[in-house]
C-alpha cells in the first residue's frame, strides 16, 4: 500500500492505480451481476469484470515490458467478442421460451 | 501370439459394431474360433519343461517415464486359464443364437471385447496393463447385464459394477503402494510384475499386511469370498445365460488368479500371518453358503451361490501354502469353469423353454427332455466332486493340501503352513453340504413329476428337448469334465513347476515367520477387522 | 510298549504278502463292465427297444467273471499281485519321500480282492441275467442296464484298488449307481426322496473315509496298499526317523475315521437309515448292491486295513466300536424286521442286520467268520430278494405279507417257493445243511472266544433266534397256507398288459416267472449249497474263504483271529470271565503270542482240554462246539415260534397255527401284551423322525436363518454402504438453488474467501 500512497503523493500514475481501477470495475461488474436480474444486465456486467481482468493484464503486461499480457488480452476480446454473440443469441432464445428477461425464471437445475 | 489374441477379438468387437446386424454372430463366431485355434496352437508350441517361465513374451512401451509397458507373456498356470477362457468363448457365442434376438450387434460386440479383456489379465506381465485388464472387464459385463438381462438387471448390473469397483481400487492403491515402494528402492518407476514381486517381498511385515489386505480387499471381491459375496447371485441371476457363464467360468478365476499371482508371490510373510483368518472365513463361506444354497427356489441362485461356496475350497487351497493345496487350486480354478459354466447353460436351455427358474415351477423334466436331463445331472455331478470327473481332483486337492498344511510334525506327509486336519475336517463337510443342495436341486428339476408352468407353449424355434447346437455345445465341456478327471496328471504335471516355485518362496517365508515369532503378524493381524470394513 | 514290538511284528511279518507283477489283462475286469456301459448309453442314445442291453451287459460281466477266474486260478496265493495300469494324480514337490503323491489306476490282488471280485462279478452277471427278464418292458431298461454295468465297474475299482484314492474312487462310483438306480423310477418323489437320502447319508461316512485317507497319506506319505502296508508290518511311520507306530495316535485315528466310511456304506449304526429306503429301486439292484455286493465293501474296507485296526500296541477303539456297533445293529435292525409288513423291507432290515454281524466278527477278531459270512450271505441274500422280487413282480408290485398268501400252491411259483424255502433257510441259520449256519455260527463261536467279546455273543445269539424267527414269519405267511392274494397297484406298461385290463381282485392273475428268472434262482439256490462245500474245502487251513483271507491283508493278524489250542488263550479267557471288559483295547498284547498258523474254527479236533481249563466255556464245552448245538436250537425256536405265530393250519401235518386267511395271524393276538412297543418297532422306532427332528430339521432351520441374514445383514451391510453417498448427496443438496445469483453469490464468496486467506496468511 504504501508503494500506492508514494505515486500518489509523487503525482504519477503508476501500476498500482490500473490495478486499483481494474478491481474497481470488477467489483462494479460482479455487484451489478449479483443484484441484477436482467438477464442483458448480467451479460453486460460480466463483460464489465472481463474488461476488468484485461485491464489489469494490460497493466501487468506494461510494467514487465513484455507483450505476454497484452497477447492474452487479444485472445480474451476476440473470444468475448464471438461470446457475445453467442450469449446475446442465447438470451433472445431464453425470451422466447419464458417471454421474461428475468435470471429467476431459469432454475432448472435446483437439485 | 498373445498379443494376437487380445487383437483379434477387439477387431471383431469393432467390425461387428460396424457390419450388418445379421452378420454380427457369424463374427463372433469366427473370431472366436480363430482364436481357439491359436489357442491350440500356443499351447503345440509352449515349451513345457519350462513351464515356470514366461513364454511367448512381446511388449511394447506405453509410457516409458513411468515404467509402463504392454508386456505379456504367460508361463503354464495363465496358459491354463488362457485355454480355458478361449474353450469357454466360442460356447458362450453359440450358446447365445437362440437366446439374443434384440441388439444383437451391441450383445456380440461386448461379449467378444470381453474376451480380449480376459485374456489381458492373464497374458499381464504389466502390472499396469493387468489393472486396466482387470477393470477392463467390468465394462462388457455390465452392458451384458445391464441391457440382456432379466427383470431386475439394471440393479444387479449397477450392484455388480459398484461392488467389484471398489473393490479393485483399494487393490489398486495396494498394487501401487508395491509400485512406489519399488520405485523408491531402485529410483525408477517400474510396472514389471516380476520386478515388482522381488521387490514386495523386501518390504517389512507390516507393509506387506496392508498390501496383502488392500489386494485381498479387491480380488476377494471378485472371488468372491464370504462376507462380500452378495453381489454374485444377484449378477448370475439376472446375468443372460453366456454372462453367467463367463462369469462363473472366467471372471471368478481372475479373483483367485490375481490371490495367486500377486498376494502369494509378492508379499509370503503376510501370507502366512493371515493363512488362518482367510481360511476361516473361506470355510465360513464354503458351509454358509452351501446351506443358503439348500434354500433357495431359483435354480439359477443355487448354482450361484454354489459359486460361492466352492471357490472357497479353492481359496483354501491356496493359502494351504503347500503343492498340493495351491495345485489343486489351479486345478479348481480350471474345473469350476467347465463345471459350472455348463450348468449355468443347461439352465440357459431350461430358461429358454420355460421362461423360469423357479422350481416351484418346473420340475421332472427327466420326463420331457431326456438329454438334457442327462447333462444336467452329469455336470451336477461333477461339480458335487464325483471321483473320476473333474471336480474330484480339484476338491480332493485342495482338501488334502489344507490337511498336510501345518500337519508337519504328525507325519512324512505334512508340510508348513498354518492350518490343518481340523481346516480339512470342517471344510469336508462341505462336500455333505453340496450334495445335499445338489442332489436337492437335481431332484426338484429333474426328477419326479413333471411340472410346468401353466402359461408353457414349445418355444417357435426350439424343440422340446436339446437341439444338436445345444448338445454341441454342451459336449465339449462334458469332454473337459470326464478328461480332467481321469487323466489329471498331465495338467498336474505342467503346474507343478511354477506352483513348486512359488510354494518354496511361501515356505521360506513360513520358516522365517518361526524364526522372527511372528511379530510383525501380531501386529497386521490386529488391523484385519478395521480393514473388512473397506471391503464392502 | 515299544520294547515288546519286534517279537510281534516276527509272528506278524509272515503274513504279509510279498508282491508280484499281476497278470496286465486284470484291467479287462473293469473296463468290460465299463464298455457295457457305455454300449447301454449308446443304446440309450439310439433309443434301441430291444432286449440288446440286457444281452450285452450280461455278456460282458460274464466274460469279466471268466476273466477274474482266471485272474484267481493263476494266482499263486503266495503273494499279492499288483498290476499299475496308470497314473491317475501326480504331483511332487521335492524328491524325498512325502513329497509327492501318486495315485495311480492300479489293482492289488490279494486272497480278500479275489474272493470279493469272484462273487461281484459271478452275482453280477446272474442278476443281470435275471433283469433281463424282471426289467423287460420298462422304458429305461437300457439306462437300467447302463447303471448296472457302471456300479460293476465301480465295485470293481473299489476292489481291486492298489491304492485308497481308487477305493475312494468305487467307493463314491457306487455310491452314485446306488443312488442312480434306486432313484430309477424317477417319477417316484419317494424313490427321488430315498436315492436322495442314501447318497447323502454315504456322503457322511464318506468325509469320514476322505479324512482317514488324509491322516494315512500325511502319516505314511503314501496310500498305495503295497507300500503302506510294508510299513504298517514293520510298525513304522513313513518318515526318515521311522518312528513307531505304535508311539503315534494315528494308528488308532486312522481306523476311527476309516470305520465311519465303512458304517455309512454299509449301513451300520447310526447310518443306516438309507439302506431300508432303498428299497424303492428295482429288486434286482437291490438284489446285487443292497445285499450281496455294495453294502459288504464297509467290511472289505475294515478288513483290508485289519493290520491297523488291530495294530498291536495302541487301543483298538475302532474295532472295539466296529464289533459293539456290529453287535448293536445286528439286534436292532432285527427288531425292527420283526414288526415290517412290507417283505423287502424285511429282507432290508435283515441285510442291515446281517451286515452287524460282519462287523461283529471284524471286532471280535474273526476276519474269516466275517468274510465267509459276507460271501455266503452274498449268494442267499441275492436270492432273498430275487425270489421276492419275483412275487413283486408277478403280484404287481404287492409287497405286504398281509395281502400274499399260499404262493405254494399257485400253479408256475413252485420254483420260487422253494429257493425262497432255501434263501430263508440260510438266513435263519438252520442247523448243517445252510451255510449261513455255519458263517453265522464262526463269528457267534468267535465272540465268546474272543476276551470281552460275550456280551456281543450273547446279543448276536439273541439276534439269531429274532432272524430265525422273522424270516420264516415272511415265509410262513406269503408261500403256504391259504391261497390268496391281493395284486398291487403297480402296472407295467409291457407286453404282461393284459393283467391290466381286469383291474384288482378277483380277474387278477399273477404272471409266473419265466426261465430267466427261474434259472437264476435255482443257479443262487445251488450256490449257497455249494458255498458250505467251500467252507469245508481244505478245512484244515481254513476253509476256501478262510485260505483266501489268510492269503490277504487280513490275514495279518490271524494269531488272534484263529484259535488254536495254546496257553495264551487261556489266559486271555481267564482274564475275560471276571469281567466282560473288552480286552482288546485293555491289554492287547496279552495274546500276541498266539500262534499263526490257526484258521481251526474247532470243527475239527481243536482239544476241548485246551479250553477246559479256561473260563470261555459254554456248557462245559469248547465254545466253538457249543455254538454248533446253541445256535441251531435257538434258530430252531425261532422257527418253530414262526410257524405257530403265523403258520399255516395242518402244514406238513405239523398242526402248527391257526392261521386260515392272509390278513391275520396267531401273533395279532399276542400284540396287544407288548403295548406301545410293537407299534414302535413298525415305526422302526422312529429314527427317521428323530434324525428329522434333530438333523435335519434344524440344519434346514438354519439354512434360513443364514439366507435371511445373507440378505438383510450381509447384503444389507453393503446396500447401507451404497447408501452412505446417497445420503451425503442429499444433505448437500439444498446447496444447489438452481437460481443463477446463487452460484455467482458462491462464486464471489468464494473469491471473497481466498481473497481474505490470503491478505491473512500471506
Amino acid at each position: 500500500m504504501h508503494l500506492l500512497a508514494d505515486s500518489m503523493v509523487m503525482g504519477q500514475v503508476t501500476l498500482a492505480h490500473y490495478l486499483l481501477l481494474s478491481a474497481g470495475l470488477f467489483a462494479i461488474g460482479m455487484i451489478g451481476f449479483l443484484t441484477r436480474r436482467n438477464l442483458i444486465i448480467m451479460f453486460l456486467c460480466t463483460e464489465m469484470m472481463f474488461q476488468a481482468a484485461g485491464l489489469a493484464l494490460i497493466a501487468f503486461s506494461r510494467y514487465h515490458m513484455n507483450h505476454t499480457g497484452e497477447v492474452f488480452v487479444i485472445f480474451v476480446l476476440t473470444i468475448a467478442a464471438a461470446e457475445a454473440a453467442l450469449a446475446l443469441a442465447l438470451v433472445v432464445l431464453c425470451f422466447k421460451r419464458r417471454e421474461s428477461l428475468d435470471a429467476s425464471a431459469w432454475s432448472e437445475l435446483r437439485g | 501370439m498373445l498379443q494376437a489374441l487380445i487383437v483379434i477379438p477387439l477387431l471383431s468387437a469393432l467390425a461387428i459394431a460396424f457390419a450388418p446386424k445379421a452378420n454380427a454372430r457369424v463374427i463372433a463366431t469366427m473370431s472366436s474360433v480363430i482364436c481357439l485355434a491359436v489357442g491350440v496352437l500356443m499351447a503345440w508350441q509352449f515349451r513345457w519343461g519350462d513351464s515356470g517361465e514366461m513364454q511367448f513374451g512381446w511388449s511394447m512401451d506405453v509410457l516409458p517415464e513411468l515404467g509402463i509397458s504392454m508386456s505379456l507373456g504367460v508361463d503354464s498356470i495363465a496358459l491354463w486359464l488362457i485355454e480355458l477362457t478361449l474353450l469357454l468363448a466360442p460356447i458362450c457365442v453359440i450358446g447365445s443364437f437362440s437366446a439374443i434376438k434384440d441388439n444383437q450387434k451391441t450383445y456380440y460386440a461386448w461379449l467378444t471385447a470381453l474376451q480380449a479383456a480376459l485374456i489381458g489379465v492373464f497374458a499381464a506381465r504389466d502390472l499396469a496393463f493387468f489393472y486396466v485388464s482387470f477393470e477392463f472387464t467390468l465394462i462388457p459385463m455390465w452392458v451384458l447385464i445391464h441391457l440382456f438381462g432379466s427383470t431386475n438387471r439394471k440393479k444387479a448390473a449397477t450392484k455388480f459394477f459398484l461392488f467389484t469397483f471398489t473393490g479393485s481400487v483399494i487393490a489398486l492403491a495396494g498394487l501401487v503402494y508395491v509400485a512406489w515402494f519399488n520405485a523408491g528402492m531402485m529410483g525408477g518407476w517400474s510396472f514389471d510384475i516380476a520386478e515388482l514381486q522381488q521387490a514386495a517381498r523386501r518390504m517389512n511385515g507390516t507393509q506387506q499386511g496392508w498390501v496383502l489386505l488392500a489386494m485381498m480387499a479387491g480380488f476377494a471381491v471378485k472371488v468372491p469370498l464370504f462376507p462380500v459375496h452378495t453381489w454374485l447371485p444377484l449378477a448370475h441371476t439376472e446375468a443372460p445365460t453366456a454372462g453367467s457363464v463367463v462369469l462363473a467360468g472366467v471372471l471368478l478365476k481372475l479373483g483367485t488368479y490375481a490371490i495367486f499371482r500377486f498376494v502369494l508371490a509378492f508379499v509370503p510373510d503376510a501370507v502366512v500371518a493371515y493363512a488362518v483368518p482367510i481360511a476361516v472365513l473361506a470355510i465360513i463361506g464354503i458351509i454358509y453358503t452351501g446351506l443358503i444354497c439348500w434354500v433357495q427356489r431359483d435354480v439359477k441362485k443355487l448354482v450361484a451361490y454354489s459359486s460361492v461356496s466352492h471357490l472357497g475350497f479353492c481359496v483354501l487351497g491356496l493359502f494351504a501354502i503347500n503343492s498340493v493345496g495351491v495345485s489343486g487350486s489351479v486345478m479348481y480354478m480350471i474345473n469350476h469353469g467347465l463345471s459350472t459354466g455348463a450348468l449355468f447353460l443347461c439352465i440357459g436351455m431350461m430358461y429358454e423353454r420355460y421362461h423360469t427358474r423357479s422350481m416351484d415351477e418346473v420340475g421332472g423334466l427327466a420326463n420331457k427332455m431326456p438329454v438334457w436331463a442327462f447333462f444336467m445331472v452329469f455336470f451336477t455331478l461333477a461339480s458335487v466332486g464325483l471321483p473320476g470327473l473333474n471336480g474330484f481332483v480339484s476338491e480332493f486337492l485342495c482338501l488334502l493340501g489344507t490337511f498336510q498344511s501345518g500337519a508337519g510334525s504328525m507325519g512324512v506327509g505334512g508340510t508348513v503352513g498354518s492350518l490343518g486336519p481340523w481346516f480339512a475336517a470342517v471344510a469336508g463337510t462341505g462336500m455333505v453340504i453340496a450334495a445335499i443342495y445338489l442332489l436337492y436341486m437335481v431332484g426338484k428339476i429333474v426328477f419326479g413329476e413333471l411340472r410346468e408352468p401353466a402359461d408353457y407353449h414349445v418355444h417357435e424355434t426350439l424343440p422340446i428337448d436339446l437341439n444338436g447346437r445345444e448338445i454341441g455345445v454342451l459336449v465339449p465341456l462334458a469332454i473337459g469334465c470326464v478328461v480332467l478327471g481321469v487323466l489329471p496328471t498331465p495338467v498336474l504335471r505342467t503346474i507343478e513347476q511354477p506352483v513348486n516355485q512359488l510354494v518354496q518362496t511361501l515356505e521360506d517365508a513360513h520358516d522365517h515367520m518361526l524364526v522372527r515369532g511372528g511379530e510383525d503378524g501380531v501386529v497386521v493381524v490386529a488391523v484385519w477387522d478395521e480393514s473388512e470394513g473397506d471391503v464392502e | 510298549m515299544f520294547e515288546s514290538m519286534p517279537a510281534l511284528l516276527g509272528a506278524g511279518s509272515a503274513d504279509v504278502l510279498p508282491t508280484t507283477v499281476g497278470p496286465g489283462w486284470l484291467w479287462l475286469v473293469p473296463i468290460l463292465a465299463l464298455a457295457g456301459c457305455v454300449a447301454c448309453g449308446l443304446c440309450l442314445a439310439m433309443r434301441v427297444r430291444t432286449k440288446a442291453p440286457a444281452w450285452i451287459v450280461v455278456g460282458l460281466l460274464g466274460i469279466a467273471f471268466v476273466l477274474t477266474f482266471m485272474g484267481y486260478s493263476g494266482w499263486d496265493s503266495a503273494s499279492a499281485q499288483v498290476v499299475k495300469v496308470f497314473e491317475w494324480i501326480g504331483l511332487s514337490w521335492g524328491d524325498s519321500a512325502g513329497q509327492s503323491l501318486s495315485f495311480n489306476f492300479g489293482f492289488y490282488m490279494d486272497g480278500l480282492s479275489w474272493l470279493w471280485m469272484l462273487f461281484v462279478t459271478g452275482l453280477g452277471t446272474l442278476i443281470a441275467l435275471y433283469a433281463s427278464e424282471y426289467m423287460q418292458g420298462d422304458k429305461g431298461y437300457a439306462r437300467f442296464f447302463a447303471g448296472f454295468a457302471l456300479f460293476v465297474f465301480s465295485m470293481a475299482c473299489l476292489v481291486m484298488a492298489d491304492n485308497l484314492v481308487l477305493l475312494y474312487l468305487g467307493w463314491e462310483g457306487v455310491g452314485l449307481c446306488s443312488y442312480l438306480l434306486i432313484g430309477y423310477f424317477y417319477k417316484k418323489p419317494s424313490a427321488v426322496a430315498a436315492a436322495k437320502k442314501a447318497f447323502i447319508v454315504n456322503r457322511i461316512g464318506d468325509l469320514g473315509l476322505a479324512l482317514g485317507l488324509f491322516l494315512t497319506f500325511v502319516t505314511f506319505g503314501t496310500v498305495q496298499y503295497d507300500e503302506l502296508f510294508a510299513l504298517i508290518d514293520q510298525g513304522v511311520a513313513g518318515d526318515m526317523a521311522r518312528t513307531p507306530l505304535s508311539e503315534m495316535w494315528q494308528t488308532w485315528a486312522i481306523p476311527l475315521l476309516l470305520m465311519v466310511g465303512a458304517f455309512g456304506k454299509s449301513a451300520q449304526l447310526p447310518l443306516y437309515v438309507w439302506l431300508p429306503d432303498a428299497m424303492e429301486g428295482p429288486t434286482p439292484v437291490s438284489a446285487l448292491i443292497h445285499a450281496a455286493t455294495m453294502v459288504t465293501a464297509g467290511v472289505y474296507l475294515v478288513a483290508r486295513f485289519f493290520p491297523l485296526f488291530a495294530f498291536e500296541g495302541v487301543p483298538h477303539y475302532a474295532l472295539w466300536t466296529v464289533g459293539w456297533v456290529g453287535a448293536l445293529t445286528a439286534l436292532f435292525s432285527s427288531t425292527i424286521a420283526m414288526a415290517q409288513f412290507d417283505i423287502k423291507r424285511i429282507m432290508a432290515y435283515s441285510t442291515i442286520s446281517q451286515l452287524g454281524y460282519m462287523f461283529a466278527g471284524l471286532g471280535v477278531l474273526s476276519t474269516v467268520g466275517a468274510a465267509s459270512h459276507v460271501f455266503t450271505h452274498a449268494f442267499f441274500k441275492a436270492l432273498l430278494f430275487l425270489a421276492c422280487g419275483a412275487v413283486m413282480h408277478g403280484f404287481a408290485g404287492q409287497l405286504d405279507l398281509r395281502k400274499l398268501s399260499g404262493l405254494w400252491s399257485v400253479p408256475g411259483w413252485r420254483i420260487v417257493c422253494v429257493t425262497m424255502l432255501i434263501g430263508c433257510m440260510n438266513l435263519a441259520g438252520v442247523p448243517l445243511i445252510t451255510a449261513g449256519y455255519w458263517s453265522k455260527d464262526m463269528i457267534m463261536a468267535e465272540a465268546f472266544v474272543t476276551p470281552g467279546g460275550q456280551i456281543i455273543g450273547w446279543i448276536l445269539l439273541l439276534t439269531a433266534g429274532l432272524t430265525a424267527y422273522y424270516t420264516f414269519r415272511v415265509f410262513f405267511r406269503v408261500f403256504v397256507g391259504p391261497v390268496s392274494f391281493e395284486p398291487g397297484d403297480e402296472h407295467h406298461d409291457d407286453e404282461h398288459g393284459h393283467d391290466n385290463g381286469h383291474g384288482g381282485g378277483g380277474g387278477f392273475h399273477p404272471h409266473a416267472p419265466g426261465w430267466a428268472v427261474n434259472t437264476v434262482l435255482a443257479v443262487l439256490a445251488l450256490s449257497s449249497f455249494a458255498a458250505i462245500g467251500l467252507y469245508f474245502t481244505d478245512k484244515p487251513n481254513g476253509g476256501f474263504v478262510g485260505n483266501l483271507v489268510g492269503d490277504s491283508t487280513a490275514g495279518y493278524v490271524t494269531p488272534y483271529g484263529h484259535h488254536g489250542a495254546d496257553d495264551g488263550h487261556d489266559d486271555a479267557h481267564a482274564a475275560a470271565e471276571g469281567d466282560v471288559r473288552f480286552v482288546l483295547v485293555a491289554d492287547p498284547p496279552a495274546h500276541a503270542s498266539g500262534d499263526a498258523t490257526g484258521g481251526d474254527h474247532g470243527a475239527d479236533g481243536t482239544p476241548d482240554a485246551a479250553h477246559a481249563s479256561s473260563g470261555g466255556l459254554i456248557l462245559g464245552m469248547d465254545p466253538h462246539k457249543a455254538m454248533y448245538y446253541i445256535s441251531a436250537v435257538v434258530g430252531l425256536i425261532g422257527i418253530l415260534i414262526a410257524a405257530v405265530l403265523h403258520g399255516p393250519l395242518g402244514m406238513g401235518g405239523l398242526g402248527l397255527g391257526t392261521r386260515t386267511e392272509a390278513a391275520r395271524s396267531k401273533a395279532d393276538e399276542l400284540l396287544p401284551a407288548l403295548g406301545p412297543v410293537a407299534r414302535w418297532a413298525q415305526h422302526k422306532w422312529y429314527v427317521d423322525e428323530f434324525y428329522d427332528f434333530l438333523l435335519r430339521t434344524p440344519l434346514r432351520v438354519l439354512s434360513h436363518v443364514f439366507h435371511a441374514i445373507d440378505k438383510l445383514l450381509v447384503d444389507g451391510l453393503v446396500n447401507g454402504l451404497g447408501l452412505l453417498p446417497r445420503a451425503m448427496g442429499s444433505a448437500l443438496r439444498p446447496s444447489q438453488s438452481g437460481v443463477l445469483q446463487g452460484y455467482a453469490a458462491g462464486m464471489a464468496g468464494g473469491l471473497v474467501l481466498l481473497l481474505v486467506i490470503v491478505l491473512i496468511f500471506m
